[in-house]
């Protein structure tokens, strides 16, 4: 599906959130690297794409209802065998139910689990007079406590990305420290200037947000996604 | 050149002026800030009592707009703003340059009379196709024509930067604080409420302007902030804008509000599109004027290595504290210029690692041979991209007042200095307990083209700020 006829389906369905894995194949289509994600919606089915995706599986409930996965037990890890696939598959929904009664789960998503590498987050918001600002920081406590965030305003230049990058207070972690790899910081600009282009070609996006990006030596990958429409 | 540039430049370089509603109980401010204007000044007034005073002055006064032979290139109106509306219909039909509304009491007030009568004018002006600076505003000052919005403001030469400017005190305050440390004006406007024209419109124009090398602005807030910053860009890829912003904080915000009823932008965001386009960034008058100073009067320079020149060995430590903290290096220098230093320098006292502590070695500034040793030495040095000196006044007032002339050779060496050298240089002269002699001294160092500056942290800023912008010209940042 195009990245319209994706919006048109999710708005024909009264929904401005894109799930998961309509968020990543959206991205995908525009040329952002994504840990692709498959719909399961029977712990049957999950099984089958994680041995069509490979090991070790990560299973993610998809609910157009849930924000925080992780909060209502809604991500399970390191799923190494179709068994376990299943068992998390059942248990993930029982879980689910019972700390968010009123959410509708559509299924879960199944992805390979991606290698871990150093956590960083890139999104998107509309500011009232500048329109799309990209935002960029490390991932986890640093951007939440610290607020050590860059933020540019669409459309970014090369230029823009390479600074972007490099002024955050944490960006010593991704020069790598403590016998870590470096982080492909290329790719991480690559990336952004990517999403510029894709958010300037979407006017209709209100809000974006990978979160994590894994950035390795080489490369790097959006894991999660997140994407909602006007 | 656009059609509106073409018709900016018209109402910016007048050849006809007409002031609107003139009275004697502002001292009749707007006619005599025409009296240095080179051209026609026409008055408009219907008071019986207001003519006479306004005769008396030498000029011909109408009683409507319509009635004043020939074309108009700018009008300043002062009129109550009940009658603005009928003004701005006369100036529809005469087909003036561009009218600058100097009433207020519109939107700015929140009330509903002033609301709806600004609306009244932007559409007369809208459907008429004029140009209207303001409401709520100062107007224009073109320095070489003498065109001016405060009567004390400079005039009949040229000058090379502009300003733009949300608040008529800032533009005014910009113009005469600036003129004394050596920034002149070419052309400046307060715009107020923008209804027609706003920032974007000037910068756009005074970008295109051949006079204008340097542009500064101060802004409250923007109505649509993408077209502001491609206007910035495009401007800042021509020449430096250094972009004064108000109400960056929470209390702040809220005055700006009650101010111009601009919205507040989140301080990040606002210094991200300010990168972004490459704008120099300052929080006042002050570091205005002086990034300013160091773009106007310094050369340009993407290195940010100093030779720093002070006069004692405290002031060596804090001026490099300054210049350091500020992110500008200090390096040592070459082994070649240790070797010419050693040879002369005043060891007992002072020290030339770098800085240079050579209040002894330069007797203060008052022995010419060895300050121009100093300065050829910095000047060959590869490690130097940028020098600057602490012209120090405590210590040598009193001497400067039994011998004024003292002053003349160090006010020379450091002009031919500036003059020859191919790398920036800034003076730096602490407010000392003896004003009038600093004060002298920097005015002799402004007039031979050199930027001062009242402090190390004020000069190494301006500086750093500078280099900044040069940098992001040659893509180095």
């Amino acid at each position: 599906m195009s990245v319209a006829e994706i919006i048109d389906s999710a708005k024909s369905q009264g929904r401005t959130v894109l799930t998961e894995i309509e968020s990543k194949e959206v991205l995908g289509e525009a040329g952002i690297p994504v840990a692709h994600a498959q719909l399961a919606r029977t712990a049957k089915e999950a099984a089958q794409a994680a041995a069509g995706l490979g090991w070790p599986a990560v299973l993610k409930v998809v609910s157009p209802d849930v924000t925080h996965k992780s909060d209502v037990g809604g991500v399970r890890l390191g799923l190494g065998s179709a068994e376990e696939v299943e068992t998390a598959f059942g248990e993930m929904v029982a879980a689910v139910k019972e700390r968010q009664p009123d959410a509708s789960i559509e299924g879960v998503a199944v992805q390979k689990m991606a290698p871990q590498g150093t956590e960083v987050i890139i999104g998107m918001s509309k500011d009232p007079q500048f329109g799309p600002v990209l935002m960029f920081g490390l991932g986890g406590i640093l951007v939440e406590v610290l607020k050590d965030v860059a933020f540019r305003i669409v459309p970014l230049e090369p230029r823009d990305a390479r600074q972007m990058v490099r002024e955050i207070k944490g960006f010593p972690v991704l020069q790598g420290v403590r016998g870590q790899d470096p982080a492909d910081l290329e790719a991480l600009e690559k990336l952004i200037l990517k999403l510029s282009e894709f958010i300037e070609a979407h006017p209709e996006i209100e809000e974006l947000d990978l979160n994590p990006v894994f950035a390795y030596k080489d490369g790097c990958l959006a894991v999660d996604a997140r994407i909602v429409v006007a | 050149m656009t059609d509106l540039i073409k018709r900016l430049d018209r109402a910016f370089n007048p050849k006809t002026v007409a002031v609107v509603g003139d009275k004697r109980a502002m001292g009749y401010m707007w006619l005599n800030c025409m009296s240095t204007f080179g051209g026609k000044v026409y008055s408009v007034q219907v008071d019986p009592d207001e003519i006479p005073g306004i005769e008396a002055m030498g000029v011909p006064n109408y009683k409507s707009v319509l009635e004043i032979p020939g074309e108009i290139d700018y009008v300043l109106c002062a009129v109550p703003r009940p009658v603005a509306p009928r003004i701005i219909a006369d100036c529809v039909r005469k087909k003036v340059g561009a009218v600058a509304l100097f009433t207020s009491g519109f939107a700015e007030t929140e009330t509903e009379e002033g609301i709806a009568t600004q609306e009244q004018i932007t559409q007369l002006a809208r459907e008429g196709d004029l140009l209207l600076i303001g409401p709520n505003c100062m107007g224009v000052y073109n320095r070489r024509r003498g065109v001016r919005h405060s009567p004390d403001q400079p005039a009949g030469d040229a000058g090379s930067v502009g300003f733009i400017s949300q608040s008529g005190t800032h533009c005014i305050n910009f113009s005469l604080v600036g003129a004394v440390q050596g920034v002149k004006c070419s052309k400046t406007v307060s715009f107020g409420n923008a209804v027609i024209l706003d920032a974007p419109d000037y910068l756009d124009y005074l970008a295109e302007d051949a006079e204008t090398e340097v542009i500064a602005m101060y802004i409250e807030g923007v109505k649509d902030g993408r077209r502001f910053l491609g206007s910035l860009r495009r401007a800042a890829r021509r020449k430096p804008v250094v972009v004064w912003k108000g109400g960056l904080t929470r209390a702040g915000a809220r005055a700006v509000y009650s101010h111009t009823a601009s919205l507040a932008t989140a301080p990040a965001v606002w210094d991200a599109a300010m990168r972004q386009a490459g704008a120099v960034q300052t929080d006042s008058l002050d570091e205005t004027i002086d990034a300013v100073k160091a773009l106007v009067y310094a050369r340009p320079t993407t290195g940010a290595r100093m030779g720093l020149i002070a006069m004692t060995g405290g002031q060596s430590v804090v001026i490099t504290d300054s210049f350091e903290r500020e992110g500008l290096e200090v390096p040592l220098l070459t082994a070649a210029s240790y070797e010419k230093l050693s040879g002369f320098f005043n060891i007992i006292g002072g020290s030339y690692r770098n800085p240079l502590d050579a209040g002894g070695t330069i007797g203060m500034g008052f022995l010419p041979g060895n300050l121009q040793k100093l300065f050829d030495i910095l000047e060959e040095d590869g490690n130097v991209d940028a020098v600057a000196m602490e012209v120090g006044a405590s210590f040598i007032a009193r001497r400067l007042r039994q011998n004024p002339a003292l002053l003349d050779s160090m006010v020379d060496i450091l002009a031919a200095h500036r003059e020859r050298s191919a790398k920036p240089f800034i003076a730096i002269c602490h407010p000392g307990h003896v004003e009038d002699v600093m004060a002298d001294i920097r005015s002799r160092l402004v007039e031979r083209g050199i930027a001062v500056f009242g402090g190390f942290e004020a000069g190494a800023r301006a500086l750093r700020r500078a280099i900044g912008y040069w940098r992001f010209r040659a893509g180095l940042d």
